[in-house]
């Protein structure tokens, strides 16, 4: 059932320290109050003891007064002031009054209470006192069944009601009102930045206490924050090549529109069609693809890939493309150089790489392919003579659409090619990056190596 | 390029564009194929189900019954090679319709003359496994020229060195070598050698090409060389003295 342990951050573990400790102490509670509470309960109240201890003192005045016949008068007297039984007795637990106790009496006569014992709750009969003289013990003493208005415990349901029933219940509520503080706060703020979200507020964030958390929750928050700003930088990124890519459109627009206007004759209206339609297209396909990628989810599906193999095509292609001779396109690595990766992505990679490279040469400049072998991983680069980019555009000239000063629009390249390299390499687990050589241009390539 | 034929292929094209469909119709008509055309998916099953036809060629997005759905039930039927068309160009896509069993897949849009090479690929490739499956005209050990090929190793030695060529490799070069002197399309070699439509940023049939070019070299084989011919596919042919 446990996988795994939960972490030493985790919210179980204020779950559990919580809800114990809530459990440990409402018991304790319950229980030591409820004793509490009974015990109270059992003795006679001070009032009660007042009464009937006067009650003894005035016995013993009678008995001093009038002994037998005092008594009498006494308990004549009381019979009309408590409805219970009176009586007075000695030492040797005879009555000192005239009238002889009868059996029944005697016998409940051994079940004497002191004044300051604890009543039992559960006894069913009413109790009855044994309270000696006050003046001298020896004399006698005042037996009386407790008056009914003096019975102890009379309001203990309604202490039990309120020690096993409402406080707890304020403390439970108190408990939930800690957990929910606790758990679903955080969760509607969550909310919130969801509904935000909606709303296409992109700039609304989480507030620190929650990323900061370090339990589940905290997690949660932190994957939610990043989710936010991918999101926010891809619907910019959207947003960027969209307009970049209308922008880019109108430039063979305005010129078709031109040639639609300018041109009388029709041969080279076709060719110029034939130009821009295929610019066009290019462009069209290019952004799709760059959008492809970045969107693509999917893991490509990986196969060894020996990069000479590549080179030799690719090298085929340029030279078919820009005319050079063959030995200006060279490549030091060799047949041993194999790399996992996905083909058709990682050509296109090398094949905008070596393009770029082919366009940025003097006449007579030569590209080189080195690389080395890092571990698990090939580096490779590709070094241009072209005279390199300012350190500051080095990153640059990886985004989509641009192109640096100097070079002409429409000389072939839309700014895409570098932008869709880097990320055919991403989509591999690979890497891309670009330095000066001191010549020209070094774009550096990280690509996973063949398991040997 | 073109296999001993008597009757000029029957091709079924269903296309919902007007202007599109009428042109494709005109221009295959022109390159000598019988073209049938109809505007719904649905139609196009039927006439399907109704007269064999050489080759389907299908829009994706149609009216009604989209092409997919007309491909699945062409696939449940009959064995007509199907090459599908769209301007979604997704690569989702692609694999899609691949899955259902299209034959091809030319992303709109597209040229006639690269359409007519596709159809040609398709049309050929369909007549050779026609004409080889009664017999292989092949014994175990052929020597030619001075290339030995193994049918059943599946390799090819030169001066008793073994080149050690992959399976796909060696039925490239099998195929070049009985076609030699003669320039190969891409998607006809994809058709034949891998069994699959060919496009444009696909590399796996130049990979083998440079394979075969270096396994070839490190055994020593010079006397025939397999070049690239910009733009329209492969020959394998005899070596030029200066090269």
């Amino acid at each position: 059932m446990f996988k795994q342990l939960p972490g030493k951050t985790s919210v179980f573990w204020k779950l559990a320290f919580l809800l114990v400790g809530f459990c440990l102490l409402m018991i304790w509670l319950s229980w030591s109050w409820g004793r509490y509470v009974l015990l109270q309960n059992a003795y006679l109240s001070k009032e009660a003891r007042q009464v009937l201890s006067g009650y003894a003192a005035q016995a013993e005045q009678a008995w001093e007064a009038g002994q037998s016949a005092g008594i009498d008068a006494w308990l004549q007297q009381m019979g009309q002031r408590e409805s219970g039984w009176i009586g007075v007795i000695g030492q040797d637990l005879q009555s000192l009054g005239s009238l002889p106790l009868n059996q029944a009496q005697s016998q409940r006569l051994t079940f004497l209470r002191g004044l300051d014992w604890p009543t039992s709750q559960r006894s069913k009969g009413v109790p009855w006192l044994k309270i000696p003289f006050p003046k001298d013990a020896s004399l006698g003493s005042l037996v009386i069944e407790l008056p009914e208005r003096f019975t102890p415990g009379r309001y203990l349901w309604l202490w039990q009601l309120l020690t096993i029933g409402l406080i707890p219940a304020l403390l439970s509520l108190l408990f939930c009102a800690g957990l929910y503080r606790l758990l679903i706060v955080p969760l509607n703020q969550l909310r919130e930045q969801a509904n935000a979200l909606r709303a296409d507020q992109w700039d609304n964030h989480l507030p620190q206490q929650i990323t900061r958390r370090q339990d589940e929750l905290g997690e949660l928050g932190r994957a939610f924050e990043h989710m936010t700003r991918r999101l926010q930088s891809s619907v910019a990124v959207q947003q960027q090549l969209l307009r970049d890519l209308s922008h880019e459109l109108r430039t063979p627009l305005s010129r078709l529109r031109v040639a639609w206007e300018g041109e009388q004759t029709l041969e080279p209206l076709r060719q110029r069609l034939g130009r821009e339609i295929d610019g066009m297209q290019r462009l069209v396909d290019d952004t799709l693809q760059l959008a492809w990628l970045d969107t693509e989810r999917e893991r490509l599906p990986l196969e060894d890939i020996q990069i000479v193999a590549l080179w030799e095509i690719l090298a085929e292609n340029a030279c078919f493309e820009s005319g050079w001779l063959p030995s200006r396109l060279t490549c030091s690595l060799d047949a041993g150089c194999w790399v996992r990766g996905h083909l058709n992505t990682l050509a296109q990679a090398l094949e905008n790489l070596l393009r770029n490279a082919v366009r940025h040469s003097p006449s007579d400049g030569q590209v080189h392919l080195g690389g080395r072998r890092d571990g698990e991983q090939w580096l490779l680069w590709l070094d241009d003579q072209g005279g390199g980019v300012a350190a500051d555009e080095l990153e640059r000239i990886f985004a989509p659409f641009t192109r640096l000063e100097g070079s002409r629009p429409g000389d072939g390249g839309f700014g895409l090619g570098l932008s869709i390299a880097r990320h055919s390499l991403l989509a591999q687990g690979g890497d891309m990056w670009a330095e000066n050589n001191g010549a020209g241009l070094r774009v550096n390539m990280r690509l996973t190596a063949r398991q040997d | 390029m073109t296999p001993e034929r008597i009757a000029p292929p029957n091709i079924l094209a269903i296309e919902d564009d007007p202007v599109l469909g009428a042109y494709v119709h005109e221009q295959l008509d022109r390159c000598g194929f019988r073209v049938t055309w109809c505007q719904s998916g649905l139609e196009g099953l039927k006439l399907a189900r109704r007269q064999p036809f050489d080759l389907v060629l299908m829009d994706i997005l149609l009216p009604g019954m989209s092409g997919l759905e007309v491909l699945l039930h062409l696939r449940g039927e009959q064995t007509t090679p199907v090459i599908m068309m769209s301007a979604l160009g997704a690569e989702a896509d692609r694999i899609s319709g691949f899955r259902n069993g299209a034959d091809d897949y030319l992303p709109k849009p597209f040229s006639v003359a690269e359409l007519q090479v596709r159809i040609e690929a398709v049309l050929r490739r369909v007549a050779l496994e026609r004409r080889h499956m009664p017999a292989v005209p092949i014994p175990t050990q052929t020597t030619q020229g001075t290339l030995t090929f193994d049918e059943l190793a599946g390799d090819v030695s030169f001066d008793w060195q073994h080149a050690e060529l992959t399976r796909s490799e060696y039925r490239l070069l099998e195929i070049l070598w009985r076609n030699a002197e003669e320039v190969l399309s891409k998607p006809f070699l994809y058709q034949q050698v891998l069994q699959r439509g060919y496009s444009r940023h696909d590399r796996s049939l130049d990979m083998h090409v440079s394979q075969i070019r270096r396994k070839l070299k490190a055994i020593g084989y010079v006397e025939r060389q397999l070049r690239t011919v910009w733009g329209k596919g492969y020959v394998l042919t005899m070596a030029d003295a200066d090269v």
